[in-house]
């Protein structure tokens, strides 16, 4: 049984992902639960979304339509909120293969250090360009992005669309100056080990985990 | 204290629905962003730290002395980018609201570091002329202070590069005005740059997607 404050936070972000215009076909919501973790149902839209449409399933899933997730959340034990959603600029770069480099400072802080295009949309190579990342984009798809909580996994996304406009557009409008290597490092350290920990573990318990 | 217990109230709330407003208008995302309002020559309210604009709550706004901004009571810890909001108030009495905030369009300038041309008489009218890049520094720190205080000398609007922009009003009301039209100057100046490099005359995100996709694609 889902606890009625997860149905609630899912019901919600995924109005916000609508809101936003980052829905596309295949989206995917799922937070992690008791139990494992729960996920709208294949094919489904995030539009107009209910806590009633989810299902829950265990990690050790075999089901080849939510293997992904689950695997995602063995992988990182740290994260309670997976998002796959289709940002119009985030699939122009998804569609070129391209890598989007440390164009902004909120990027290499919530996102990482950069967010690449996998080679292939196989669960292994998904879950590796995730490593040390939150973010990761699907060859000609959309982008998945993890939180520890479902706040920040949605910011992750909002803030990814974001640097997909400045590196679609900078390199229109004559090319991004990138952040140095360190200076990224240093700004992913401090956020996820101090900026927003406190905020996190608030929205940790609003949210239901 | 020279100002009266009803206008601090006041302040408080005019710094929490900022936030709020920065979050509703798409002008920012998540916890980052800052505003801070003028109690008097030397204090200021501002936004705390890394916490939801949401649930802040009116009295979770520290009091920040202007002139010393390690000095700051009431409220919670104020953000690490008080001094740049204290620098331009200390530089300029006129001002007494001021937002440093990430929306998107702007930040593709900051990002590529462009200055951006006067779009409109409007931002002409409310940014002052072309709105200059700041230098490059990391969050919180001297250099990101001071590449900000030096693109602001006459102007009410600069970009921080790779970070996202700043803006200074008489009032919060025109500080969000300020930053309205630096949000669509950007997108207009990047719409413009579009049609211009690939000989279009209708701009469409598919024109641009396209491009980007020939000319940077795998």
């Amino acid at each position: 049984m889902i606890d009625n404050r997860i149905k609630q936070t899912i019901a919600d972000y995924a109005a916000k992902i609508v809101a936003e215009g980052m829905n596309g076909k295949g989206d995917r919501i799922a937070m992690r639960t008791k139990d494992g973790f729960c996920v709208n149902e294949a094919n489904s839209s995030l539009e107009g979304l209910k806590g009633d449409d989810l299902v829950e399933l265990s990690l050790d899933t075999q089901d080849r339509e939510y293997a992904l997730i689950a695997r995602m959340f063995q992988k990182r034990p740290e994260i309670h909120a997976v998002l796959y959603t289709h940002a119009p600029f985030v699939c122009a770069v998804a569609r070129a293969k391209a890598t989007i480099p440390a164009v902004l400072d909120d990027m290499t802080q919530i996102v990482g250090l950069n967010c690449k295009t996998c080679k292939s949309a196989t669960t292994e190579d998904l879950v590796n360009g995730l490593k040390r990342r939150n973010s990761v984009l699907v060859p000609d798809g959309g982008a998945l992005t993890v939180g520890r909580t479902m706040d920040e996994a949605y910011t992750c996304a909002l803030v990814l669309d974001k640097a997909s406009h400045a590196y679609v557009c900078g390199s229109v409008i004559g090319g991004n100056k990138l952040i140095n290597c360190i200076e990224a490092k240093l700004m992913n350290i401090i956020y996820q080990k101090k900026y927003s920990k406190v905020n996190q573990e608030n929205i940790s318990k609003r949210e239901g985990e | 204290m020279a100002w009266t217990k009803e206008e601090e109230i006041r302040l408080r709330k005019v710094i929490k629905d900022s936030g709020v407003n920065l979050l509703k208008e798409n002008l920012v995302q998540g916890t980052w962003g800052n505003t801070a309002v003028r109690l008097d020559e030397d204090h200021m309210l501002v936004t705390p730290t890394g916490l939801d604009y949401v649930a802040l709550q009116p009295e979770d706004m520290p009091v920040v002395q202007i002139s010393d901004t390690s000095v700051w009571t009431d409220g919670k810890k104020p953000t690490s980018e008080r001094k740049i909001h204290a620098a331009i108030m200390a530089a300029r009495p006129e001002i007494n609201a001021t937002i440093h905030s990430h929306p998107v369009w702007c930040s593709v300038l900051a990002s590529a570091r462009i200055e951006l041309p006067v779009m409109s008489d409007e931002m002409q009218k409310l940014v002052g002329g072309p709105a200059r890049v700041g230098a490059y520094g990391l969050p919180g720190t001297k250099k990101l202070k001071e590449g900000t205080v030096e693109a602001m000398k006459g102007r009410n609007a600069c970009f921080m590069a790779n970070h996202g922009v700043f803006c200074a009003g008489k009032d919060m009301d025109e500080a969000f005005e300020i930053i309205r039209v630096m949000e669509k100057s950007c997108k207009e100046y990047i719409r413009q740059c579009t049609l211009k490099i690939t000989g279009q005359l209708e701009y469409s995100d598919e024109l641009l997607f396209d491009y980007f996709v020939s000319k940077y694609g795998r």
